[in-house]
């Protein structure tokens, strides 16, 4: 069974004035342990995409099932609640609260979530190993490079054991080599861990290392292939 | 820090504006009680109706000792009274004359204290008197001048002597020492003549009243140690002396009474708009975090902060806020109050207008330590109710839409 799985999705914005038609009709299924790029160029609804399946959007039409579940008819606050337990979130632009260290960072969800704090305190410092910043751990995200903040916002979405991780071009804004080695760690997490990835993206880079691409073109899937 | 500096600033504004104006009404309340009314006033109960002299208090000197020695006494002093017409070579005008014992008056009223020229009326020399610098002024008349006091005696006939100026005194309000002068009792009753008793047998059954006539007196005014329950004791003297009419400085002067509780509401009211310019600074200021911070609360909610915690994170935000400027505005307050409250702040610029309301020059504010307790409570349920309007509009952002913000 799929933990993703959209049927006949539809995205339409300013409806009422000028519809701009950002997906029209997407049928996707995603496989635990995948880890899947989505790719297409600018205004296919890559975006859109990511943020329905993360339940940060609603479609206008069809319907997204995450776990069996049917997220397009959640309430916002039943939204919420299902990011919070289900979703990572990686940002382009990291999103990292910037009065927090980065293990305040990473620990947050898991305060919304009432982990014991032995928990939460183990759990931060594996995080924090496995992207390669534990010596980090008590630097602002003003204090840390690009690739530095990104890799926390990584540890970040994965503190709540998400169902998978969702990431929104995560590396538009890294040099080459935070890139890399970003990629290392996800592909990493992906094998060893089998968490589920999906990105959106244009970068070359993250596209060669996926083992599937969706193209998006017009707000449609136009390829999908399987490495 | 704006929020802080606006909650610090508007507690300072209402700590220093309520002492000050306290301080004010209560130089005014005080100096009432000190030179006019004093604390209690003993009168026979028909001298209050129509103030005719021959409503006097029986055996006023002994009456006078007893009341004297009730320990929560401080000072007190008999007086007579009668209004008179007074009159030097060029110009008469109508006045209340005050036959008093000197001592006891000093001791009651400062009245000794209040003297700027000449002498008080502990002279040696019969029929002295003592006018204030206003009068003086209107008579044309210097110290050692000679006027004439005319009034009724108790045989309604007009009598009229002679006094010389001893002294000439001068209070903060104009409108006392237009109206009112001083001379001995002594001189006095020999001018009223002896007592008719009106409604009880002579006290001095043994001497004729005629012989007698030292006694007479019309007034009782009692200085309190203690004036915190001031009805109270207002009534234990009533039912003590059933026969004569107690009055309290609040039932004398309805003005004073007017004042004492417009303090506490006029500070109230101030407190209410100081709270109402409060509420709108700190909404706007909370509302402009809010949106300064709406990529952070949109991270937050969509890595699933629940919209009931980002609500009560920005309330308690604004309610910390508060915590910390509140301590600070009450401490400047307390320390501006504390600054002035022995050195008073000298208003004489504007006196003169302060004067003809019986307000002094130099105003010493004080505070109710009560004021402060409110004060804090005032700002957290301000800062309370301002925080829910940005908590309410961070709660509606759309993550989405909160995190495509650069």
């Amino acid at each position: 069974m799929p933990i993703i799985k959209t049927t006949q999705v539809t995205k339409v914005y300013n409806p009422d004035t000028i519809p701009v038609h950002a997906l029209a009709g997407v049928d996707l299924e995603i496989e635990a342990g995948e880890f899947t790029a989505i790719v297409g160029p600018s205004g296919s609804g890559k975006t859109t995409l990511l943020n329905i399946i993360g339940g940060l959007d609603q479609p206008t039409s069809g319907s997204i099932e995450v776990g069996g579940q049917d997220i397009s008819k959640f309430s916002d606050s039943e939204m919420i609640d299902f990011r919070q337990k289900n979703i990572g979130f990686v940002f382009q632009a990291y999103n990292l609260i910037p009065v927090l260290t980065a293990e305040e960072n990473v620990e947050f969800v898991m305060l919304l979530q009432k982990r014991s704090k032995a928990e939460r305190q183990a759990r931060v410092k594996e995080l924090l190993e496995s992207v390669g910043i534990a010596d980090k751990w008590d630097k602002r995200p003003n204090q840390l490079s690009g690739g530095q903040q990104q890799r926390v916002a990584v540890a970040r979405a994965l503190a709540s054991k998400p169902t998978f991780v969702l990431a929104d071009e995560p590396t538009a804004n890294l040099d080459s080599k935070s890139t890399a080695n970003l990629l290392d760690i996800m592909a990493r997490l992906n094998q060893e861990e089998g968490i589920t990835f999906v990105f959106s993206t244009h970068d070359q880079r993250v596209i060669d290392r996926a083992r599937r691409v969706v193209t998006l073109v017009d707000g449609q899937v136009d390829t999908d292939v399987y490495k | 820090m704006v929020v802080i500096a606006s909650i610090a600033v508007g507690s300072w504004a209402v700590i220093f504006m309520s002492s000050f104006s306290n301080g004010l009404v209560s130089s005014y309340i005080e100096r009432a009680i000190q030179h006019e009314f004093s604390h209690l006033q003993f009168h026979h109960p028909g001298f209050l109706k129509d103030k005719e002299i021959e409503f006097t208090l029986e055996d006023a000197d002994v009456l006078l000792q007893e009341i004297k020695a009730d320990d929560k006494v401080a000072a007190a002093a008999v007086r007579s009274l009668s209004n008179a017409m007074l009159a030097s070579a060029k110009v008469a005008r109508g006045i209340l004359v005050k036959g008093i014992d000197p001592e006891d008056e000093a001791a009651l009223t400062g009245l000794d204290k209040l003297v700027v020229e000449g002498d008080y009326l502990n002279t040696k020399k019969k029929n002295t008197i003592l006018i204030s610098k206003k009068i003086a002024e209107k008579l044309q008349v210097k110290i050692r001048s000679k006027v004439v006091l005319t009034f009724q005696d108790f045989e309604s006939e007009i009598v009229a002597g002679a006094f010389r100026v001893a002294g000439i005194f001068e209070t903060d309000n104009n409108r006392f020492d237009v109206a009112n002068c001083f001379i001995r009792r002594k001189d006095m009753n020999k001018l009223l003549g002896a007592p008719i008793k009106i409604n009880a047998a002579p006290v001095l059954t043994e001497a004729p009243a005629k012989m007698e006539p030292a006694n007479t007196a019309h007034e009782i005014a009692v200085y309190l140690k203690d004036h915190e329950d001031i009805a109270g004791i207002t009534t234990a003297f009533q039912g003590k002396y059933p026969a004569l009419k107690v009055q309290n400085y609040k039932e004398l002067s309805p003005d004073v009474e007017l004042m004492e509780s417009q303090i506490e509401i006029s500070s109230i009211i101030f407190m209410v708009i100081v709270m109402l310019a409060l509420v709108f600074g700190i909404i706007n200021t909370m509302l402009m975090a809010v949106l300064e911070r709406y990529k952070e609360l949109g991270v937050l909610m969509a890595i699933g902060m629940g919209k009931g915690k980002v609500f009560v994170m920005i309330v308690l935000e604004t309610l910390m806020l508060a915590l910390v400027a509140a301590p600070i505005g009450l401490a400047i307050g307390y320390l501006s109050v504390k600054f002035f409250e022995d050195k008073g702040i000298d208003l004489s610029a504007f006196s003169a207008g302060m004067r003809e309301f019986g307000m002094s020059e130099i105003v010493y504010p004080n505070i109710e330590s009560t004021l402060y307790v409110q004060l804090t409570i005032a700002v957290a349920i301000t800062a309370l109710l301002a925080s829910l309007y940005p908590a309410w509009k961070a709660v509606r952002l759309k993550p989405i839409e909160a995190i495509r913000k650069i």
